[in-house]
């Protein structure tokens, strides 16, 4: 038996390697990180504006900022792309129409977030008057995430036993009540995982908000969507493009909140999969 | 057994010149028959013959999958099912529909049965019609104690006839089962099949069945379907004994032609 599993296994062993490499990397990464903040990042840091000044500059509104836009793109992206979802999958026939829309959606989400932000800007910004504030943020980064959304949405809604649709309806049930009581509770983990996954990506996104225009230094937190546009990943840009070396500290200190922040998200939604897959069965 | 009768008794649902296209696939051509009311009827047949389809066609099933057009008509209890002014769900609920795949809800066995009469809006005693549903299917012994189980955990004979209780609480007159044993062992097969004599003549009963000895063993009428055209439809007794077509003959002596 323990002969039989010393067998060599060399695609295992690759893997193992693969998969230590990654690990240790990103432990090296983490630590390098904080080292670098550990040099010039206090706790006022936290809550501190933002200041051109190194010392007692801080990621307060930066943070806010992010937080705002996070929500903004949940309010927005989330009705709109599962409701985008449920309608291809469920309601719409399949028609060229229909067809088309998948494509483009499909297609969207594998474009760069950078043009996002041009589209944001003439189309937020500018048409609909909104300046370069939190709001416009939010909308350019609800657009950036509905396409993922929508594809990940309609794969977990797709991959629902065709035997349960058919069964509610065979029951007699209209089409709301089998999306809402059999659909959406089977498919629910698979939409919370995937939104999470396109939510990573829009809240790390820093190329569409520097193109809408972002506030560089800002004495206070936003408190409202109409104040000007801040986040944690533009934060970490413009620190980490100033020449100065307590800058870096700073850009750390913002990197290692940005990834908390992601951890915790991912973290949230690991649970709620957990919990809906358990609630599913 | 009932006692036989003619495919002319009181009909409760009556196809004329039906047809189902796929696409530009033709699954049923121009079918004309009636279903006797109290009775039950199989639709026998070789595989992809359209015994689903046609089942389908009595609860408007059909036209969930893309590209089903239906041309015909079908009756039931005097009305047109695919008139203008047919709500298909109403249909559903007075047709009810055993699927061959065994697919409870992932939810509790009183979650189960609850789902069509909730989606139906029923408002009476919930509690006394899942435990009338489930006894009728012989489910209620087995799982009174506990109807918080999970339904999925249930065998695969119990899981079946859960999911026929499931479309008797929707207090239907027509109960379609599609090949309603075919994933099960013979022991939950002869459970299921004493389960639908007993529920007839109260609910009539058609049953697609790719198991000719079950539909000779059950039904009072039998149908025999080959490539989506009606071939013989009549006494049970007659065409097992007596086909008229020879195509029945050797389907049912299982000779190749």
């Amino acid at each position: 038996m323990t002969r039989h599993k010393r067998r060599r296994d060399p695609v295992g062993a690759a893997c193992r390697v693969a998969a230590l490499a990654v690990l240790s990397g990103f432990l090296v990464f983490t630590a390098y990180l904080g080292f670098a903040a550990s040099r010039g990042v206090g706790i006022d840091f936290l809550r501190g504006a933002s200041s051109v000044a190194v010392d007692g500059t801080g990621m307060g509104p930066a943070l806010a900022g992010t937080l705002w836009l996070l929500l903004l793109t949940a309010v927005l992206a989330l009705p709109i792309g599962i409701g985008t979802a449920i309608y291809l999958e469920e309601y719409a026939p399949r028609t060229r129409v229909t067809a088309v829309i998948e494509s483009v959606a499909a297609n969207l989400a594998g474009v760069p977030s950078v043009i996002y932000g041009i589209v944001g800007l003439a189309l937020f910004v500018r048409a609909l008057g909104m300046g370069p504030t939190i709001l416009a943020g939010g909308c350019t980064l609800a657009v950036l995430a509905l396409p993922g959304v929508i594809v990940t949405s309609r794969t977990a809604i797709r991959r629902v036993p065709e035997g349960l649709r058919l069964a509610a309806y065979g029951l007699g049930a209209t089409r709301w009540q089998v999306v809402r009581n059999q659909i959406l509770p089977a498919a629910g983990s698979g939409i919370v995982a995937g939104c999470c996954a396109a939510f990573t990506r829009t809240a790390g996104a820093a190329a569409p908000l520097l193109v809408l225009g972002t506030a560089t230094y800002m004495s206070f937190a936003p408190q409202t969507p109409a104040h000007p546009l801040t986040s944690l990943p533009t934060q970490i840009f413009t620190w980490a493009t100033r020449s100065q070396e307590e800058f870096a500290a700073l850009a750390a200190g913002a990197a290692i909140m940005l990834l908390l922040l992601l951890l915790i998200m991912n973290l949230i939604s690991a649970l709620v999969v957990r919990r809906l897959s358990g609630a599913a069965r | 057994m009932s006692s036989p009768a003619a495919p002319t008794d009181a009909p409760v649902l009556t196809a004329e010149r039906l047809s189902v296209r796929f696409g530009r696939r033709v699954a049923l051509r121009d079918i004309s028959l009636a279903i006797p009311r109290g009775r039950i009827v199989s639709i026998i047949g070789p595989s992809g013959c359209g015994k689903t389809t046609l089942l389908r066609c009595f609860n408007r099933m059909n036209e969930l999958a893309s590209g089903a057009r239906t041309s015909g008509t079908v009756h039931f209890a005097g009305m047109d099912l695919y008139g203008p002014d047919i709500d298909p769900v109403e249909v559903r609920r007075r047709i009810g529909m055993v699927f061959q795949q065994t697919t409870p809800f992932p939810k509790s066995v009183f979650d189960n049965i609850a789902f069509g009469p909730r989606a139906s809006g029923f408002t009476g005693d919930l509690q006394g019609l899942v435990e009338e549903v489930l006894t009728s299917v012989g489910l209620w012994s087995e799982v009174a104690d506990d109807l918080d189980t999970p339904a999925l955990e249930l065998s695969a004979g119990q899981k079946q006839r859960l999911c026929i209780a499931r479309t008797l609480a929707l207090k239907p007159d027509v109960l379609l089962l599609d090949e309603p044993t075919s994933a099960l062992d013979p022991e939950a097969t002869a459970r299921i099949e004493s389960i639908i004599r007993a529920l007839s003549p109260r609910y009539t009963i058609v049953i697609a069945t790719y198991n000719r000895w079950q539909a000779a063993r059950l039904s009072d009428l039998t149908a025999f379907l080959d490539r989506g055209e009606l071939l013989e439809y009549g006494l049970t007794e007659t065409l097992f004994t007596n086909p008229r077509e020879a195509r029945t003959e050797s389907y049912l002596t299982g000779r190749t032609q």
